[in-house]
């Protein structure tokens, strides 16, 4: 008996021993950061803005790895919501990807306070990202932490034999909200789905907040105060907008699968004929446009709901970003390989590829010359462009915005309590993590 | 044994009490129960397990109506078995990406009801709040039921014959034999199961949510293992922890429970 | 009894129809995964429920050769079998020297061993990574093999106490009186009788360590690390438009454990109500 005994001691203590052997031959012995001799894992994600996003970036890999043949990089697509979910918690492991991406600013933001990212202004010269368009999103204590590839605008798209359909003149897209409704009351007369998008993930909400509700808004630091607390959220300022997207619903101008279908099966409505009217990203129209053929579909200005200054505001933003981890081994290697997608050749494939517009001021717009292109950039170009959804803490977005929003299309709450979740989630965040709460407020009042 | 669940217990307990992430705790005494207690999302989360508890007495009921059929001595009995069977050895993740495309608002199950001229059944599974957790326990159902089948008919295998005999002599009808006779003799066994999957109903049906409706709409169908994970992956490890904490405590007081009714029942 | 004849036809014929009825029911996802999977996306979209009239390989082959499947495939595939090797054999062990042995407080031990199976996983998940990341084996499949045999060894151990139990006292008695040590007896008889016993063990665990996700969400964030069960969620959130892909992996995820269950059937069942019904 004794010897059985033993022997079960036995197993354990082998067991322990071989597990500790082979977790200790498994630490690292430091190498040089050869920018030329390195293994990258990269986190990607972009195709739900730039369908076609995923298809370049392989391209651009075999190209690099050519030229580079000591470089292997590993590219890792992300899906969209588990995006910050997944980096945040390898983060806590202090291991993983040496590029990731994340949206802008307080996503790509919050890692960078917590010390998971290094600024990629420390690897890249001025001379090099000067060039880069809207650096101003991910900028903190003077120093830039993330590298912008591209630059999506969200405009508003319609169907214009679907319009002529339901007597509607199809060159005239609503611009103020009172029209958007009168045409939704006429499409539905005539048996078509006014307006489509899908919140089972509650992207296609968080996007009413971003397009709709920051209307009433003068400037973003008013969103940003509400956010530490410097303004009521409760303020119909920030949260009328939910009531707008109930009365979308009860009136029927929503397609009736909106609380079932997930964000990228929403966007497939409209590419289908299946609905007249949605919003997408300059991404999306330029697929749209393959499905439907340009003379059939028109892009312009989300309609005025509000009476803020940032009502006529357009949203443009590089929407993700790409930054280099602190644990990277290679942050010169990565660097390099990052500043390669935005040579010449790479962002010229990149519009080929996606039509979307790269993020750089070197790319010549001369290269546009698709119609509908040409007028997404002009949207491109508004002089005031903000993406409020960005300057919310990635915890508050998830539970609150997201959560919110599906919440409403579900029916299952009102806009009050909506508002409610809010502010719990809001005070939530500032007593779970005290140390971003007070990033953030720093961040609100020097930047 | 003590390592994989000595040393967490401890810990678990100790991490309630701080919040900020693992690498730089800041210690906050209870305010993460406090917060977790007043957080709409977690008080949903441990409404929709009490919500799932009504899946049990429905899976127990179903299982033991088809053992008892099966128990009939029915002809290819044992094929029938080994089908039922089957759904409780598939991987949950699996089947629960199927099922969350079978019951979207225009998926399979809508669009065969619909053809069926049945439309007025083809709810929004997925989409309305109210059901997305029915929709969690339809699955679990499913699942679950091919175990609790096999496990009464083993049940009602190791019966003495006798006793059914004689009730059939005296003239029993098929469901007074089955009510009256057979079902009371396999009551312990009952018993066990019903504990058995009330606690799987409680911390075991993370797969489940997560692959069918990730908690939504919003966290109408959140249960506690999921709001745990939700807060570990936003990097709220106190919280996490004062969850799990909350949760080992209901797990124990429910067997606890289990135990003392078992008790009394043996002491009849 | 009156028209016994007649009553029991009918009896037999409800009884036949309730169980198809539910044979239908459990085999129709299963279904819809395998004839999905080898439709298009494009017929799928369709026609979601219309039969595959033209099969293809063309999203099994995707999932196969273009997915990191097969390397997900095979991580889950190793720690199953490492933790499922470790546990039963600890297990034998733990539950020979506690129903045969004579150590002070055995009993102590198996009761430990019932309570510690309803803990629930998920309250020690955050202390077990956050020890894990410490000692470096967070994103290696180290990590989940521990944290697994961990969690398997209390019922393996009540299920190995049970089936030793029901071996009788007297063999054991009697290869002892003839001069046999413990281990003798352990390798010479109660090794051979359990063999049963121990497959039907293996099996259980090991479908249970290949469906698990949580854990594996959790500890193996790495794509190279990362097991099947998490990797298909991803799959999920990453081609929700393309359905018939995705349950092409589901479909090969599931292969293998019905593979693994027509053959074992049998055991199976006897073998887990052997340990249920006492």
């Amino acid at each position: 008996m004794k010897r059985v005994l033993v022997s079960l001691g036995a197993v354990l203590v082998l067991g322990s021993a071989l597990f500790a052997a082979t977790a200790a031959s498994k630490t690292t012995k430091t190498v040089a950061d050869d920018p030329n001799n390195a293994n990258l894992t990269y986190w990607y994600w972009a195709e739900s803005d730039a369908p076609g996003a995923n298809a370049w970036l392989k391209k651009e890999v075999a190209l690099y790895e050519k030229s580079h043949p000591k470089v292997k990089v590993s590219v890792v697509i992300q899906s969209t919501d588990t995006l910050t979910s997944a980096f945040t918690t390898a983060a806590q492991t202090k291991s993983g990807p040496d590029i990731a991406t994340q949206w802008a600013t307080l996503p790509t933001l919050t890692p960078a306070w917590g010390g998971a990212t290094v600024p990629i202004s420390d690897y890249v010269p001025k001379s090099e990202w000067k060039n880069w368009i809207s650096t101003s999103e991910n900028m903190w204590e003077g120093k830039l932490w993330a590298m912008p590839q591209y630059l999506i605008g969200i405009p508003f798209v319609w169907n214009k034999p679907l319009f002529k359909k339901a007597g509607l003149n199809p060159n005239v897209p609503p611009k103020t909200w009172a029209q958007f409704l009168a045409d939704a009351k006429k499409l539905k007369a005539a048996g078509i789905t006014p307006f489509g998008m899908g919140n089972q993930d509650g992207y296609g909400g968080a996007w009413f907040f971003s397009l709709i509700g920051k209307q009433n808004l003068n400037s973003i630091t008013e969103l940003k105060q509400a956010m530490i607390g410097g303004q009521d959220f409760a303020n119909p300022k920030f949260s009328g907008f939910y009531q707008a997207l109930v009365d979308l619903q009860k009136k029927g101008y929503l397609n009736s699968d909106v609380a079932s279908i997930s964000f990228g099966q929403g966007f497939e409505l409209f590419g289908q004929k299946k609905v007249a009217m949605s919003w997408g990203t300059d991404g999306n129209v330029a697929q749209w446009e393959s499905q439907l053929g340009a003379k059939n579909m028109g892009v312009a200005a989300i309609p005025l709901w509000g009476h803020g200054k940032l009502a006529t505001s357009y949203d443009v933003t590089q929407s993700s970003d790409a930054f280099i981890t602190k644990w990277s081994k290679h942050p010169r290697a990565a660097a390099q390989f990052l500043m390669f997608l935005h040579k010449p050749q790479a962002l010229k494939a990149w519009y080929k590829a996606t039509g979307v517009f790269p993020a750089d001021k070197r790319f010549p717009s001369s290269s546009v010359t698709d119609p509908i292109a040409k007028q997404l950039l002009k949207l491109d170009q508004s002089p005031v462009s903000v993406w409020p959804e960005n300057f919310v803490p990635p915890q508050v977005d998830q539970n609150a915005d997201l959560a919110g929003g599906e919440l409403i299309t579900s029916g299952s709450a009102s806009p009050a309590k909506v508002v409610k979740l809010w502010k719990s989630q809001l005070s939530q965040w500032k007593s779970q993590h005290p140390d971003e709460y007070n990033s953030y407020k720093k961040w609100v009042t020097t930047g | 044994m003590a390592f994989a669940f000595g040393f967490p217990l401890v810990q678990v307990v100790r991490d309630s009490f701080y919040a900020g992430n693992f690498s730089s705790p800041i210690w906050v005494g209870l305010d993460n129960y406090r917060g977790v207690l007043s957080d709409p999302a977690f008080r949903q989360s441990i409404f929709n397990n009490m919500k799932l508890l009504l899946a049990v007495p429905i899976m127990l009921a179903l299982g033991l109506v088809i053992a008892l059929v099966l128990n009939d001595r029915i002809r290819g009995g044992r094929h029938y078995q080994s089908v039922v069977f089957l759904p409780y050895v598939l991987p949950a993740t699996a089947i629960g990406i199927a099922f969350s495309f079978l019951l979207q608002e225009n998926g399979v199950l809508n669009r065969s009801l619909r053809k069926a001229h049945l439309g007025g059944l083809a709810y929004d599974w997925l989409g309305n709040s109210h059901l997305a957790i029915v929709s969690v326990g339809g699955l679990v159902i499913w699942q679950q039921l091919g175990f609790a089948v096999v496990v009464f008919t083993a049940a009602l295998l190791a019966l003495p014959p006798e006793t059914a005999e004689a009730a059939r002599i005296d003239g029993a009808g098929w469901w007074q034999l089955q009510l009256r006779v057979l079902v009371p003799q396999i009551r312990p066994i009952i018993e066990l199961l019903t504990v058995i999957q009330v606690i799987t109903v409680i911390s075991w049906v993370f797969n489940y949510v997560y692959v069918l409706t990730a908690g939504g709409p919003g966290f109408s169908s959140s249960v506690m293992e999921l709001y745990i994970w939700r807060s570990f992956s936003s990097g709220a490890d106190g919280t996490a922890a004062s969850v799990a904490v909350m949760l080992l405590g209901m797990a124990s007081v429910l067997i606890g429970l289990s135990l003392w009714v078992r008790k009394q029942a043996v002491a009849t | 009894m009156r028209s016994t004849a007649r009553h029991s036809i009918v009896r037999l014929l409800s009884q036949h129809a309730f169980l198809i009825i539910i044979c239908l029911a459990a085999l129709y996802p299963l279904w819809f995964i395998a004839s999905t999977a080898l439709r298009s996306n494009a017929a799928y979209q369709l026609n979601p429920t219309g039969f595959p009239s033209h099969p293809t390989l063309t999203s099994l082959r995707n999932m196969l050769f273009h997915e990191p499947l097969p390397r997900w495939m095979w991580n889950s595939f190793l720690v199953t079998v490492s933790s499922v090797a470790v546990s039963t054999f600890f297990a034998l062990l733990a539950a020979y020297a506690a129903v045969f042995g004579r150590f002070r407080g055995h009993s102590f031990f198996i009761s430990t061993s019932v309570a510690l199976m309803v803990v629930p996983p998920v309250t020690l998940l955050v202390p077990m990574f956050v020890f894990m990341v410490n000692t470096g084996m967070v994103n290696h499949l180290q990590s989940v093999i521990v944290f697994y045999t961990g969690l398997l060894v209390p019922f393996a151990i009540f299920f190995m106490t049970g089936f030793f139990r029901t071996i009788p006292q007297e063999l054991i008695e009697a290869a002892s009186s003839e001069g046999a040590g413990p281990f003798t007896v352990f390798r010479r008889i109660v090794l051979p009788l359990s063999g049963a016993a121990s497959f039907t063990l293996i099996v259980v665990q090991a479908i249970w360590v290949w469906n698990e996700l949580l854990i594996a969400l959790v500890f193996l964030q790495n794509e190279s690390a990362r097991t099947l069960m998490a990797g298909l969620t991803q799959f999920q959130g990453r081609y929700v438009t393309n359905e018939p892909l995705v349950l092409a992996g589901a479909l090969l995820s599931i292969l293998p454990v019905v593979v693994l269950y027509l053959s074992g059937q049998r055991f199976f069942v006897r073998g887990l109500t052997a340990g249920i019904g006492k």
